[in-house]
């Protein structure tokens, strides 16, 4: 203390009689007096310096599971390593005038979802940073195939003897004992190098370079093509084999920018690329189903062909005061595609499912995207803040159209029709005006203004019978205008409570021809009588996607927060929207709900508690006018006599239900150890109701309820009950040890009519089954680990 | 060659910017408000309840950045509050505790004075600032890991509000938001886009291709709804039915196509198979791959576009 050595700085000639006890007393003033300085002052460092620690330990899973492994990389029972670390530096901390600081850290490094960041600046000058990522995702365990290869592999065959396979729910003893197990999941490993600079006040340079690779492989349906082989077919048509289909991705993406910032204004130079590389053209496998004593065949499932996306951008501001304010950004992007078609490309007999030759050997796609948008805000005087916004978006798919001459994988329909390179275009504009009623009330009116339009530059003409006329539309909905009106009131009531409510109309008005012919074959877009394929996309006069269909909407939200008291807050809000579509067939309607409510209680000093439950809940009604097929008209064994015009409906029904509680309590054991609880219950619900709006029976009397149709009424629920329990406690060994003890049960009950259609004897008698199952699981998790912290 | 050209212009912009940065060391902005923070930390010490020196660790707490803001940078010179701390409070006052909390124009407007431009261009006007959040509601300045800008702790600041997305991710089929690798700023810019639902690209289908470029084309063959909207299809905060899909096969296709062979045709519980109830019937057609297992889409495959001449109807 300044103090205490002045004193005895000012009895010096003291000095030669103080004795060795003398000085041993003055010694221990001094260090008491100096002991709480210094203890404040490596206080203040220790907050001042950055922390640095180092995790490791180890983790027990009991079961495995696909599902709960998914992304954690925990699939498998048994030991996993835990090892984070974060280490940092530099002489930018503390007091002094330095300004470069690093770091690197790692986290979940024993796991599939391991990262490294490793970053290093000098503060106003520049910095570079290097970033590595991994992530696998687990999406099945209990798959099961007969085919041979390899899970991420770009080929499948067939065991010797496995084929022909007419019907996969009589297999021999040697067909189901080809079946094994296969562990489908595909892995992602992230590259970043980074780089910022400070050229100078005004201007600064950033630049990311990313490589992402992908690969294994999600599982995919291929079905099998039927083409004519002399003396007849030696394929059937549409036999489905569920196969691991690879991802063998690679994409690199470029993000630079040049920013300038001034007094008033600020602007963004940005160039964005992407380039996707697929280092498969194709995936060959064999078919399962030669019928009539053919060989299986080997054909071609098509794979994404490599892409690049350039773009430009260019964002900027300028405040024309501190409280008027415009914003902008124009982006011009450049899509192309022009990988060769990698498919089974003979034409004629033997060779393939092209009945000519393909035009094009490639695409030699290109779409340009452009955007432009420009917002004007004002907020001059507090009791009124307006602002005026436009947007502008385009895909332009310049992409050239031809015909292609080919079979479905029926064999049967064979089609004549161009390729339809999709452009459409969205203009937005929105005025808003937030006006202050008073201290306390607000009132927020909004007006939005949308249109979207749906077109095609190219759309070949020709194509046989029935041909593409020129002027022939390429879609259905060609475009639509919407209005929205809104209004949102909040009020504080007090310093603890705080109301807000919100109401939002829509009214979406679309226009139509049904005389498009979208590229699909079918009849039912057609007048009574007409055989034109393809009008109103195949489907009735009358029927239009929820998406683009005319439609009103009403949304509500309300939302209330209360601080109850220092200890106490609650939260409740809701939510209501209704959509009415104005369409004769389709979706005709949608409705949703949520209601929440959140509370947290702060029990005592070191100790939180919070709890929250979600619900919610939404639904559609669709309806759909019946085919009148000729077998309907006179009803059969297994077709019902469907009247003229006859309808059914379908009703699809959510419910979401899930509770949280969390609870934290640090300060025990002598403020050495503090815990963390979480308990999770999420209930998911899935159901769909089918109504026929007529009445009537097959030939031998069978209804739509009847057990060899079912073709009314609900399958069961799709359900996943999910319960997650978190246990963690962190005990301070000293003031640089730590250990942590963790436990997590989870629990998923799942049951998905989806598994049933691929159990052996249970599938459709044109799908090779894959015996996968609900990914129910009860795992428990116990981890250790220790963590030392250094500065 | 357009590659090598690539790679010499970002050469060319490193070495720019490296060169930048040297000429950039005698041309520092002159804030210099941190040699003025004794004042403030004389009483808000060590001791304090909230730890406010770690904002040394942080980039607001480099001194030897003439740019780095003092404690007066953002709170005000606060001059009646350092005469008579416990009667009168800073001039803004960020979070909630002696004193009342400073509006939020207020809040953001501190901010704002350096943090303009770049990915804020759009703040003013967003639904953020029009549903009066400040910076200061999701940034802790003062910590050393500021929770939203922490990959793995970011949803926690974001489900403080978004509580529908916080119990979206618990359903079954969600993105790996729960171990941290895709969070909410990986798609939505926070601080206001142009883009829908403050997307961080132009629209949705761009934000979606930033990590899914092998669904971006153009394909020979297009699917409309897919180059239009992937939410169209997809609900990207989870979903009961995988892949974050609004609703399963049939169902899901019918809601757009009543016209190819048999979409115009209900289903009902046959979509269950034999485990629900259905029965063989005369011709041993039961189940329908039409309504059972994948649906459409143990055929109708490549949904998302096809680029073979035999993909017309996305079966290749």
């Amino acid at each position: 203390m300044p103090g205490k050595l002045e004193i005895v700085m000012t009895t010096p000639n003291s000095k030669m009689k103080v004795t060795v006890l003398a000085l041993a007393v003055e010694a221990a003033l001094i260090g008491l007096c100096a002991m709480p300085v210094n203890a404040a002052d490596a206080q203040e460092a220790s907050l001042k310096a950055p922390a640095s620690f180092i995790n490791f330990g180890g983790a027990y899973v009991s079961q495995d599971s696909a599902k709960f492994g998914e992304y954690s990389g925990m699939n498998k029972s048994g030991g996993y390593g835990i090892a984070d670390f974060a280490v940092r530096g530099g002489d930018s901390y503390g007091d002094g005038d330095g300004t470069k600081r690093w770091s690197f850290t790692g986290s979940d490094l024993g796991l599939s979802s391991r990262g490294l960041d490793a970053a290093i600046s000098d503060q106003g000058k520049w910095s570079v940073w290097l970033a590595y990522d991994e992530l696998t995702h687990y999406t099945s365990d209990s798959y099961q195939t007969p085919y041979l290869g390899s899970m991420g592999g770009n080929s499948w065959t067939l065991p010797a003897g496995f084929a022909p396979l007419t019907n996969t729910r009589a297999m021999t003893t040697a067909q189901l004992g080809a079946f094994r197990n296969v562990d489908v999941d595909n892995t992602r490993k992230n590259g970043l190098l980074g780089g910022g600079f400070i050229l100078n006040k005004e201007w600064d340079v950033k630049i990311d370079y990313n490589q992402l690779e992908q690969s294994g492989a999600k599982l995919m349906g291929f079905g099998s093509a039927q083409w004519p082989v002399a003396p007849g077919p030696a394929v059937a048509g549409q036999n489905i084999s569920i196969l691991p289909m690879a991802q063998n991705y690679k994409t690199t993406t470029v993000n630079a920018s040049l920013n300038w910032k001034g007094e008033s204004g600020n602007a963004t130079f940005g160039y964005y690329g992407s380039y996707f590389r697929d280092n498969n053209n194709g995936v060959t496998f064999q078919t399962f189903n030669g019928s009539g004593g053919g060989a299986p065949s080997t054909q071609t499932m098509g794979t994404p062909p490599s892409n690049d996306f350039h773009q430009l951008n260019v964002t900027g501001g300028y405040s024309f005061s501190g409280k008027t304010k415009l914003a902008g950004g124009l982006s011009y992007g450049r899509n192309t595609q022009n990988m060769t078609y990698g498919y089974d490309s003979g034409v004629g007999v033997d060779l393939g499912p092209m009945v000519t030759a393909s035009p094009t050997s490639s695409l030699n796609g290109s779409v340009i995207t452009t955007h432009a948008d420009l917002k004007l805000t004002d907020q001059t005087t507090k009791q009124l803040t307006l602002s005026a916004g436009v947007k502008y978006d385009k895909r332009d798919n310049q992409t050239a159209s031809n015909i292609y001459n080919s079979r479905s994988i029926d064999g049967g329909n064979i089609y004549n029709y161009p390729n339809t390179p999709n452009s459409n275009s969205k203009l937005q504009a929105e005025i808003a005006g937030d006006y202050r009623l008073d201290s306390k009330q607000k009132i927020r009116l909004a007006y939005n203004y949308q249109e979207v339009k749906r077109w095609c530059n190219n759309f070949a003409t020709g194509g046989g019978t029935p041909a593409y006329a020129a002027g022939t539309n390429c879609v259905v909905a060609t475009g639509n205008k919407e209005n929205s009106l809104g209004a949102t009131y909040r009020l504080k009531a007090s310093s603890d409570v705080n109301f807000e409510a919100a109401y939002v109309y829509s009214d979406r008005k679309s226009s139509f021809d049904e005389n498009a012919r979208t590229a699909m074959i079918g009849t039912d877009g057609n007048p009574p009588g007409g055989t034109v394929t393809g009008l109103n996309a195949s489907n009735y006069r009358g029927f239009h996607s929820f998406f683009e269909a005319s439609r009103t909407q009403n949304l509500l939200k309300a939302k209330v927060g209360w601080q109850a008291n220092e200890k106490w807050s609650v939260d409740l809000g809701g939510r209501y929207g209704k959509d009415n579509f104005d369409t004769l067939y389709g979706v005709q309607n949608a409705q949703t709900w949520s209601l929440n409510l959140d509370t947290t209680y702060a029990f005592r000093e070191n100790g939180t508690m919070s709890a929250y439950v979600t619900q919610l809940n939404s639904g559609r009604n669709s309806t759909d006018q019946q085919r009148t097929s000729a077998s309907a008209a006179a009803p059969s064994t297994t077709a019902v006599a469907v009247p003229a015009g006859a309808t059914w409906s379908n009703a699809l029904k959510d419910e979401d239900t899930t509770i949280g509680f969390n609870l934290k309590q640090a300060g025990l054991m002598g403020g050495k150890l503090e815990l963390v609880g979480d308990a999770t219950y999420s209930l998911g619900k899935t159901g769909y109701n089918t109504t026929l709006n007529y009445s009537t029976t097959t030939s031998n009397g069978l209804t739509c309820s009847s057990s060899a149709l079912l073709t009314c009424g609900a399958p069961p629920d799709i359900v996943n009950r999910m319960i997650q329990f978190k246990l963690t406690g962190t005990y301070d060994v000293d003031k640089t040890s730590k250990v942590r003890v963790g436990y997590i049960y989870q629990y998923l009950n799942a049951a998905d009519y989806y598994y049933n259609g691929l159990q052996v004897g249970n599938t459709p008698a044109a799908v090779l089954p894959t015996n996968q199952i609900n990914p129910s699981y009860a795992v428990n998790v116990v981890a250790v680990s220790y963590i030392y912290s250094f500065k | 060659m357009n590659r090598l050209r690539l790679l010499l212009l970002m050469l060319g912009f490193g070495l720019a910017g490296i060169q930048g940065g040297v000429l950039a060391a005698d041309d520092k902005p002159q804030f210099g408000a941190a040699n003025r923070d004794k004042d403030c930390t004389r009483c808000h010490d060590a001791n304090d309840a909230k730890p406010v020196l770690a904002i040394y660790q942080t980039k607001h707490g480099v001194r030897g950045d003439a740019r780095t803001p003092g404690c007066q940078t953002c709170h005000g010179d606060s001059a009646s509050h350092i005469k008579d701390a416990p009667k009168n409070k800073p001039d803004v006052v960020f979070s909630k505790g002696t004193f009342e909390v400073s509006d939020d124009k207020t809040r953001s407007g501190q901010c704002l004075t350096c943090h303009t431009g770049k990915s804020r261009n759009n703040w003013d006007g967003s639904q953020h600032q029009n549903n009066q959040l400040a910076c200061n509601d999701c940034h802790k300045a003062h910590a050393p890991a500021d929770k939203v800008m922490v990959k793995k702790t970011q949803t926690e600041v974001c489900f403080t509000c978004h509580k529908e997305q916080r119990a979206q991710l618990k359903k079954v089929s969600t993105h790996p938001t729960e171990v941290g690798k895709v969070v909410c700023s990986d798609c939505h810019n926070t601080h206001g886009s142009p883009g829908p639902a403050m997307v961080k690209k132009n629209t949705i289908v761009e934000t979606c291709y930033t990590c899914h470029a092998e669904k971006r084309g153009p394909f020979l063959f297009e699917h409309q709804p897919v180059t239009e909207n992937c939410a169209n299809c997809h609900s990207p905060h989870g979903s009961n039915i995988a892949p974050m899909l609004i609703t399963r096969s049939p169902f899901i296709c019918q809601s757009c196509h009543d016209g190819p062979h048999t979409t115009d045709s209900p289903v009902g519980r046959n979509a269950g198979g034999f485990q629900s109830g259905l029965t063989q019937n005369a011709t041993g057609s039961n189940p329908s791959s039409h309504a059972t297992g994948r649906g459409c889409l143990g055929c109708h495959s490549v949904i998302h576009g096809s680029n073979s001449p035999s993909g017309g109807y996305f079966q290749r």
